[in-house]
């Protein structure tokens, strides 16, 4: 049987972010999923970009808060890394469909290898990154 | 299209290996003094350089500049090109154009990288801060994704991916250029049997990084006319799409970019798949092969594992497949290895194959993919149609 590592035991450094990420590190800290959402045609975005992939506009963006509830479209099991996570695999890296049509990977915590499944409901489990900010990842529903 | 009317007159490539022992200039010159040997010229008649990207000059934002230098050429065009694995027969495509365009007149298309020995690589995308946190590998991972999601969608026969790796392992044992480490047979057990690295991806479906290089001459169809070169390949269609669908957040990852640029080339080239002699897919793994069967057209939507079920990929099948390796049997030369399977396309229609040659040399297909990009396949693909007859 195979152990799946949560990834919690990984010591992580908090990510750079950019000028135009910054407010999504900066929601995390208050464990919010904030996303970016053009309002000239009314869609959400994920991952943060300079400019809306839709319009190509960047006076459209707004960032909006969403609940983080979704689903898995894919999954891998990670059997090799590189540092820090070399030595600690398996873990899962998880690709999942927001209700707001966005997709968003994250690690898992407390997913089996048994549980994992394309369509598995999941939410957010945010793991705390020493500058304060928190990592996203999922946890069944 | 008057991309055709540009020749490769002689093609050059290096033995693939682990780890060079020589600088990344010296195999530059290497392929140089062979191209010369070939075609007859001299140095002076080539005024242009166009090269693939580098992991070792990556760090250098002079790359074309620098190696124009240090191979004394004196050349009226000159650029790098960076679209990834693509980046060879892009560099191809793009010294056709020169040429056509009236730039220059002949070409030295120079694929070369040693990236385990030397990598002047400093990545600025989006992985240091979405994926490198979750322990995302990169290229294993996201090819993780794709066949689970394929395998949800369509079911997958992973013996059929077996039979692609085990054909294209036959081509590297009789390709004295490929990395001797990959010179031994397999079997379609030994594949499904190869430890996990992204499960679902084996060790089998994946590259080894190796350094190496390769190399064409390209000139005008009138200059290669009057030089009577016994031997020419003719680009006579090119397709190349970068950021397909990136107007949208969530695609189907089993559709691509060889969609719609294989749909351009096949209509410049006046040919469909069916027609295809010899087909040399980018393999950075053995699923974006099967996928790219479907893509172009050699089979429906979903059905990659049937179509590869009831063809033969050897070099003497029905339809012979990167029959020197390709990248996963060869050994990948970094950012540069999509020229193993473009310059074995062109040893093919040469009628140079020797013990692997194909019979039907009408006509070879070679593509490349190019870049990871977030939750979707890759950010480029290229697909060229080549033919000896222009």
């Amino acid at each position: 049987m195979v152990t799946v590592n949560d990834t919690l035991n990984i010591e992580r450094s908090a990510p750079a972010a950019r000028s135009f990420s910054q407010p999504y590190w900066d929601g995390t800290k208050q464990k919010k999923l904030l996303v970016q959402f053009d309002k000239s045609v009314g869609k959400y975005q994920w991952l943060p970009r300079a400019t809306s992939r839709f319009t190509g506009r960047k006076s459209v963006l707004e960032w909006r808060e969403v609940k983080g509830e979704g689903e898995v479209y894919s999954f891998t099991l990670v059997y090799r890394a590189r540092p820090p996570f070399q030595g600690k695999e398996p873990f899962f890296i998880a690709m999942v469909t927001l209700p707001e049509g966005v997709q968003i990977m994250g690690n898992t915590v407390g997913i089996t290898k048994e549980d994992m499944k394309i369509g598995l409901k999941v939410k957010p489990y945010w793991h705390p990154l020493p500058d304060g900010c928190h990592m996203l990842m999922w946890q069944k529903a | 299209m008057a991309m055709r009317d540009t020749a490769i007159v002689a093609y050059s490539e290096v033995k693939t290996v682990q780890k060079s022992d020589r600088d990344v200039w010296e195999i530059g010159a290497e392929i140089l003094e062979d191209l010369l040997n070939k075609t007859g010229m001299e140095k002076g008649e080539i005024d242009g350089l166009c090269l693939s990207s580098s992991t070792t000059g990556a760090g250098n934002c002079f790359w074309s500049q620098t190696t124009a230098d240090q191979l004394a050429l004196e050349v009226d065009f000159c650029q790098t090109v960076d679209i990834g694995g693509c980046s060879p027969t892009g560099a191809l495509a793009r010294a056709a154009v020169a040429i056509d365009a009236g730039l220059c007149e002949t070409v030295l298309c120079l694929f070369t990288d040693t990236a385990v020995r030397e990598s002047g690589q400093r990545q600025r995308h989006y992985q240091q801060e979405w994926t490198a946190p979750l322990g995302l590998l990169g290229p294993p991972t996201s090819f993780g994704f794709i066949t689970s999601r394929y395998e949800h969608q369509f079911g997958l026969d992973y013996r059929m991916l077996g039979k692609l790796a085990v054909a294209q392992r036959n081509g590297a044992v009789l390709n004295d250029l490929a990395c001797e480490k990959l010179r031994t047979p397999i079997t379609i057990d030994d594949y499904i049997n190869s430890r996990m690295i992204a499960d679902p991806i084996r060790l089998l479906d994946s590259v080894m990084p190796c350094d190496g290089g390769s190399g064409l001459i390209v000139t005008s169809r009138k200059n290669a006319e009057k030089k009577g070169y016994k031997n020419a390949v003719f680009p006579i269609g090119y397709g190349e799409k970068t950021s397909f669908q990136f107007s949208e957040n969530i695609v189907d990852v089993t559709d691509t970019g060889h969609m719609p640029a294989g749909a351009k080339a096949f209509k410049q080239a006046g040919l469909t798949a069916n027609d295809i002699g010899s087909f040399h897919p980018y393999d950075d793994f053995i699923i974006a092969m099967m996928i790219q069967l479907e893509m172009l057209g050699f089979c429906k939507k979903g059905q990659g594992c049937d179509f590869i079920r009831e063809h033969d990929f050897n070099f003497g099948g029905d339809l012979p497949l990167n029959t020197g390796g390709g990248q996963i049997s060869v050994g990948q030369v970094g950012l540069a290895g999509g020229g193993t399977n473009l310059v074995e396309a062109v040893r093919q229609l040469f009628g140079e194959g020797g013990n692997r040659q194909v019979k039907n040399t009408k006509n070879a297909l070679v593509t490349g993919i190019g870049g990871i990009p977030y939750n979707r396949n890759w950010n480029t693909s290229v697909v060229m149609v080549l033919t000896p007859n222009g």
